[in-house]
C-alpha cells in the first residue's frame, strides 16, 4: 500500500504544476501535488519572473528619477540598501507563494514535498522513501539553468537565481549569454550602479528576434554598459583574488577581463530526464524534453507533460495554459491546446515584446505579408514619458488583411502586446483593430495607428499608402 | 441506387428438406415482386417461392433436385431502390442492433444522458410512409421489457415491421391500440426506463427515436450516422485535420466547442462576418452530420442535393463553369433563397405596336438603328415604374424600410457565349425609343464581345429578360436582387381575342413579372402588368419623345 493515493498526481508546483493541480481539483479530481522545494510557485515565483520583476521595477524607478534631472527635477544619487531591497523582493515572493499554499488548501489539493521519481506507470517514489500511487499523472518538473562546463568553483560565478540575491552588489559584472534572462539582470545591475558587460556567442543579442527590435534597446543600453560583445566566445575563466579572470575570443572583445561577478545565463535545460520516466514507459529526448500531443498526453496516455519540459518556449504563460488542458483532459474533458500564439517579452528597459509571426519567420516561411510600423515619436504619450525611442510594428496577411504578428519596443511593451495576441486569436483584421476606439493618450494607440496605417486611414503620421 | 438482397426460403411450416422440382428463373432474369423463382414440392403440395422484390437475379444456387429448408439462402437479387423502401417481409432481416439516434448528440454542457426516468417511446422515421396502421400491440401496461423488444407491429403497403424498444424498462402506459394510424414521431408508450450500465459520453435529447427493425435503404443518401455503441458520436465525425483546424477563422471559444464536439473546423464555412465560423455553424455542422446530410451543407444549413457517381451509368466528362456562370450562380441562388418570389403572368396586345414598328423599322435601319420590340417594351416599363415607384426600389439592409430610387436604370439580360450578362441602360426614362434601341444594340454587342465595362453592368433598378426572340409562352425569371422585380418576356403569338362581339386575331405578348413579395404585393403586381399592357397597346404614346 502506497503512502499516498491519488486520482491525479502533479509533479512540480511551478506555474504549470499548481495550475494543473488546482484546475483538476476544481473539476472534482483528488489531487496530490509534489514539490521538491519548501514553497510552491517553482522557478517563476521563487527565483524567476516575479523577483526579477520586483528588481526591474526598482531599476526603473532609479532610471526614471535620474532621467528627470534633465527636465527640472533632480533627486541626487540614490542610496542603495541592497539587503533592504532584497527583503522587499523576498516579501513579494512570500506573499505569492503563501497565497498558493492557501489556494491549495482551499481546494483540498494535498501538497507533498520531495523529489519524485517514477517506479512504474502508476506509482512514484519520493527521495524520502514515501510512495505515491496514482491513476493519472501530470509531469510539470520544469527546467534548470545551464551551467557552462569546466568553471572554477567560485561563489562569484552565479546563475540567474544567484543574481537575484544582490549579495553583495558587484562593481563590475560580466553577463555570459545575451538572451532575455541575462539582459534583464544586466538591466537591474546596471541601474544599481554595477558596470555591466554582456558577452554573446552569436552575432546578435536575443538570437532569433527581429533585428529592428534591438535597435531602440541598444540605443538605450549601449551607452550605459561597459561592453556588449557579440560573436564572442568565452574561452576560459580563472578564479583569482581580485576577481574572475575571463578570457574571450572575438573581434570586438578584449583578450581578458577581470570581473567581481560573472552571471552565466546561457539558457535552460528541460528536466524531463530527472524523473526516471522510462520506468513509466514515457519517452524522453536526450535533451530532457518530453513530447506530447495536442491534449498534452505523453506516449503513455494517462501520463501528461506540460511546461518547460515539453517542446516550445519555456514560458510560464505557456505552462499555465497547457496545465489547464492537461487537467481538463485528465478529468475527462475534450480540451486541446489550440492557442495560435504565445507572446514573448523581455522585461528589459525598454521592454521588447512580440507575438505571432515575426518578420524573420515570415521571410523564412515565404509568407506574403505586409508590414506597418509606428514610431513612438508619433505618440504623445510616449513623448510625455520621455521615451520616444520605441515603436509598434504589425504584420498583415495581404489576402485577408488579418494581423499575423506584432512586436512592440518601449516601456510597457509586455502589457501592450496582449491586445495583439487577442487580435490574432480572434482573427481580427486591420479594420477591426483600427476601428476599435483606443483611449487617448495612451501607448495602446500605437497599435491602432499601425492598423490604421495598413488600412490607409492613419492621420497622425504621413505615410505613403500601403494599399 | 441498386442494392443486393438475399433470396431466402420462407417459413415452410413443419416441412423439412423440401425438394426443388423446378427452377423458374436464371441469373440475369428480371423479375417482379411475387414472381415465382423456384417451385418446391412437399408431400402435400407444390408451391412457388416468390421474388421478394422487383429486380434482377444476381445469382441463383438452387437447382432441381436440391433439398431446401426454411431460411436457406438460395440466391441473390439486385433491386433498384428509388426511394426509401422498407424491404418486404418475405425477407428476414435480423435487427442490426444499431441504434439510430437522430437527436442532437451533445448538449453543450456534455452532461450524462437522461437514459433513466420516464420517457416517451415514439415511432421512428418510416421513410415515405405516413398514417401507418398498427396491426398488433405487443406490450401491455406494467410489462417489463428489454432493449430491442418489439413494442408494436406496423403494416405499410409494402411491409410489416416491428418497432423495437430503444431502452429497457417498465411500460407505464400504452398509448396506441390495434387499428390506430401512426406516423413518424407518434407516441407509442410511456416507459419508466432503466438507465443503461454503460452510458454515452454525451447527452441525447429527451426524445428517444427508435430504430426500425428493418434497415432503411435511402437512395443515394449518405448512411445516417449510427451509434454503434453507447459511445461518443464524435467518433462518427470526420477526423480533425490539425493543420486546417489551426488556420480556421474561429475564435478560441469556437475552437473549444469544436473540440468538445469533435468537429474539424477546416470543414466549415463560417456564416459570420468575413467568413468567421460561429458557434452556431459548429452546431449546425454536427446536426447536419447526424441527420445524414452531407458534411459540406453548413453555413446556410441547407440540405444538399445528392452526390451521385454518374460514371456508374455511362461515360461522363467534366466541363468547368464559365467565369460568368461562377459569378452569377451564387447570386441567382442567393436571390432564390432570400426572396419570396411570386410570378404574375399576363398578355399584352401589341398588334398595333408591331404594325407600327414594322413601318418604322426600315427608315430606322437606314439611320443604323435596329428598332426591336424590346426598345418599346423598355419604354413601356419606364412608364410603369413611374406609376408604381415601389417596383423601382430596394429593401434596406435591415429590412425595415424601402429605398426608393429617383432614377430609372434598366438592366436587360443578354445571352452571351460566356453566360448570362445584364448590361444596364442608364436613365432610361430620359431616352426615347430610338435612343433606347441604339443603346440596346451597342450594349448587346459589347456584351457578346466581352467588352462591357464594370459601370455598364452596375446600377440597375429593374431588369427585363426577353426570351421572345427564341420562343416560349411564359417563364418565371429570378429577381436580380436587391432589385425587387424582373419582367420576363416570351414570344408573341397571334391569338383569338374576344372583343365583345366576336373573336378577333390579336398579336399577344406574354409578360411574366417576378417580384419580391416582401415589397410588392399581388394586387400591385397585377396593376403593374395591366398598366404595362395598356402602355404597350398605345404605340403612339411610346413613340413620343422622352421628356
Amino acid at each position: 500500500m502506497a503512502d499516498h493515493q491519488a486520482q491525479l498526481v502533479v509533479i512540480g508546483a511551478g506555474p504549470g504544476g499548481y495550475t494543473a493541480a488546482f484546475r483538476a481539483a476544481d473539476l472534482g479530481m483528488d489531487v496530490v501535488l509534489v514539490e521538491r522545494w519548501d514553497t510552491l510557485g517553482g522557478v517563476c515565483l521563487n527565483v524567476g519572473c516575479i523577483p526579477s520583476k520586483a528588481l526591474l521595477h526598482a531599476a526603473k524607478v532609479i532610471d526614471e528619477a535620474a532621467a528627470m534631472a534633465d527636465h527640472g527635477i533632480a533627486f541626487g544619487k540614490p542610496r542603495i540598501d541592497a539587503p533592504k531591497l532584497r527583503d522587499w523582493k523576498n516579501a513579494v515572493v512570500s506573499k505569492l507563494t503563501g497565497g498558493l499554499t492557501q489556494l491549495a488548501k482551499q481546494r483540498n489539493v494535498r501538497v507533498v514535498h520531495g523529489i519524485a521519481k517514477f517506479v512504474s506507470a502508476n506509482s512514484l517514489q519520493l527521495d524520502n522513501g514515501e510512495t505515491i500511487a496514482f491513476e493519472k499523472c501530470i509531469i510539470a518538473a520544469g527546467s534548470e539553468s545551464i551551467m557552462l562546463p569546466g568553471l572554477p568553483d567560485d561563489r562569484r560565478i552565479i546563475d540567474s537565481t544567484g543574481a537575484l540575491e544582490l549579495d553583495p552588489l558587484p562593481k563590475r559584472m560580466l553577463v555570459v549569454g545575451g538572451g532575455i534572462i541575462g539582459l534583464e539582470m544586466a538591466c537591474v545591475y546596471s541601474a544599481l550602479g554595477t558596470d555591466v558587460s554582456v558577452v554573446e556567442l552569436l552575432d546578435s543579442l536575443m538570437p532569433g528576434t527581429d533585428s529592428d527590435l534591438l535597435r531602440p534597446f541598444l540605443k538605450i543600453v549601449k551607452p550605459r554598459y561597459e561592453a556588449i560583445m557579440t560573436s564572442t566566445k568565452v574561452t576560459g575563466m580563472r578564479s583569482t583574488v581580485p576577481g574572475i579572470e575571463v578570457t574571450f575570443e572575438g573581434k570586438n572583445a578584449p583578450e581578458i577581463g577581470v570581473y567581481d561577478r560573472v552571471l552565466v545565463a546561457v539558457g535552460r535545460r528541460a528536466n524531463g530526464d530527472q524523473l526516471a520516466a522510462d520506468k513509466a514507459g514515457v519517452d524522453v529526448s536526450d535533451r530532457g524534453v518530453i513530447s506530447v500531443d495536442k491534449q498534452m498526453r505523453t506516449n503513455v496516455p494517462h501520463i501528461f507533460a506540460i511546461g518547460d519540459l515539453v517542446p516550445g518556449p519555456m514560458l510560464a504563460h505557456k505552462a499555465t495554459h497547457e496545465a489547464k488542458v492537461a487537467a481538463e483532459v485528465a478529468a475527462g474533458e475534450k480540451s486541446h491546446f489550440d492557442a495560435r500564439t504565445i507572446p514573448s517579452v523581455a522585461y528589459t528597459d525598454p521592454e521588447i515584446a512580440w507575438v505571432g509571426l515575426t518578420e524573420t519567420e515570415a521571410k523564412e516561411q515565404g509568407v506574403d505579408y505586409d508590414l506597418t510600423k509606428i514610431p513612438w515619436a508619433a505618440s504623445g504619450r510616449a513623448l510625455s514619458l520621455g521615451r520616444a525611442e520605441g515603436f509598434t510594428k504589425l504584420l498583415w496577411d495581404k489576402k485577408t488583411e488579418r494581423v499575423l504578428g506584432g512586436a512592440i519596443v518601449g516601456p510597457n511593451a509586455g502589457d501592450l502586446i496582449a491586445e495583439i495576441g487577442l487580435a490574432i486569436e480572434m482573427g481580427a483584421d486591420a479594420a477591426d483593430i483600427g476601428q476599435t476606439v483606443h483611449p487617448h493618450p495612451t501607448l495602446s494607440e500605437t497599435v491602432a495607428f499601425a492598423a490604421e496605417a495598413y488600412a490607409g486611414t492613419l492621420t497622425d503620421l504621413y505615410m505613403p499608402k500601403k494599399r | 441506387m441498386a442494392t443486393t438482397i438475399d433470396i431466402i426460403i420462407p417459413d415452410l411450416g413443419d416441412f423439412e428438406d423440401v425438394e426443388v422440382i423446378e427452377v423458374l428463373v436464371k441469373a440475369g432474369d428480371t423479375v417482379a415482386r411475387e414472381d415465382g423463382l423456384i417451385t418446391l414440392e412437399t408431400d402435400k403440395a407444390a408451391m412457388d417461392v416468390p421474388s421478394p422484390e422487383n429486380g434482377t437475379i444476381e445469382v441463383l444456387t438452387a437447382t432441381e433436385g436440391d433439398k431446401v429448408n426454411s431460411g436457406d439462402v438460395i440466391g441473390k437479387l439486385t433491386i433498384e431502390v428509388s426511394d426509401t423502401v422498407v424491404i418486404a417481409p418475405a425477407i428476414r432481416y435480423e435487427p442490426t442492433g444499431d441504434t439510430t439516434v437522430l437527436a442532437t448528440p451533445a448538449s453543450a454542457d456534455g452532461k450524462a444522458p437522461k437514459t433513466g426516468g420516464v420517457q416517451t417511446l415514439v415511432v421512428p422515421d418510416l421513410g415515405d410512409f405516413d398514417d401507418v396502421e398498427v396491426i398488433e400491440v405487443l406490450i401491455a401496461n406494467g410489462d417489463e421489457i428489454s432493449e430491442e423488444d418489439p413494442l408494436v407491429t406496423l403494416e405499410t403497403d409494402k411491409a410489416a415491421m416491428d418497432v423495437p424498444a430503444i431502452v429497457a424498462g417498465r411500460i407505464e402506459s400504452v398509448l396506441v391500440k390495434v387499428g390506430d394510424k401512426v406516423s413518424k414521431g407518434s407516441s407509442l408508450a410511456i416507459i419508466e426506463a432503466v438507465a443503461r450500465a454503460e452510458q454515452p459520453d454525451v447527452a441525447s435529447d429527451a426524445t428517444v427515436v427508435l430504430a426500425p427493425r428493418f434497415p432503411e435503404v435511402v437512395a443515394d443518401a449518405p448512411a445516417p450516422v449510427k451509434q454503434q455503441a453507447p459511445q461518443s458520436p464524435a467518433r462518427e465525425l470526420p477526423p480533425i485535420n490539425e493543420a486546417g483546424f489551426s488556420r480556421a477563422h474561429a475564435s478560441p471559444s469556437v475552437r473549444k466547442l469544436a473540440r468538445e464536439l469533435g468537429v474539424d473546423l477546416a470543414q466549415l464555412n463560417g456564416s459570420g462576418a468575413k467568413g468567421r465560423i460561429l458557434h452556431d455553424d459548429v452546431r449546425a455542422f454536427v446536426k447536419a452530420i447526424l441527420t445524414g446530410q452531407a458534411a459540406s451543407a453548413v453555413g446556410g444549413g441547407l440540405p444538399k442535393t445528392p452526390s451521385i457517381d454518374y460514371s456508374k451509368f455511362g461515360e461522363i466528362e467534366s466541363q468547368p463553369l464559365t467565369r460568368i456562370q461562377k459569378i452569377s450562380g451564387p447570386r441567382l441562388q442567393a436571390s432564390w433563397i432570400n426572396l419570396p418570389h411570386v410570378t404574375q403572368h399576363d398578355l399584352a396586345d401589341i398588334t398595333d405596336l408591331e404594325a407600327r414598328r414594322q413601318e418604322l423599322k426600315g427608315p430606322a435601319k437606314e439611320r443604323g438603328i435596329p428598332l426591336t420590340p424590346l426598345a418599346f417594351i423598355i419604354k413601356a416599363v419606364v412608364a410603369a415604374l413611374r406609376e408604381f415607384p415601389t417596383v423601382n426600389s430596394s429593401l434596406s439592409d435591415d429590412g425595415k424600410s424601402l429605398v426608393l430610387k429617383n432614377y430609372i436604370h434598366i438592366g436587360f439580360a443578354a445571352d452571351t457565349d460566356q453566360g448570362l450578362m445584364v448590361p444596364v441602360i442608364r436613365d432610361a426614362d430620359q431616352k426615347d425609343v430610338y435612343e433606347l434601341a441604339t443603346e440596346l444594340a451597342e450594349l448587346s454587342a459589347a456584351a457578346r464581345e466581352g467588352k462591357l465595362k464594370t459601370p455598364q453592368l452596375q446600377g440597375a433598378s429593374f431588369t427585363v429578360s426577353s426570351l421572345g426572340g427564341i420562343g416560349g409562352t411564359a417563364f418565371t425569371p429570378i429577381v436580380n436582387a436587391p432589385e425587387v422585380a424582373i419582367l420576363g418576356v416570351s414570344r408573341s403569338s397571334m391569338q383569338p381575342v374576344w372583343n365583345g362581339s366576336k373573336f378577333a386575331p390579336r398579336l399577344m405578348l406574354p409578360l411574366s413579372l417576378s417580384y419580391d413579395h416582401r415589397v410588392v404585393d399581388g394586387a400591385a403586381a397585377v396593376r403593374f402588368t395591366t398598366f404595362l399592357g395598356q402602355k404597350l397597346s398605345d404605340v403612339e404614346d411610346l413613340l413620343r419623345a422622352a421628356p
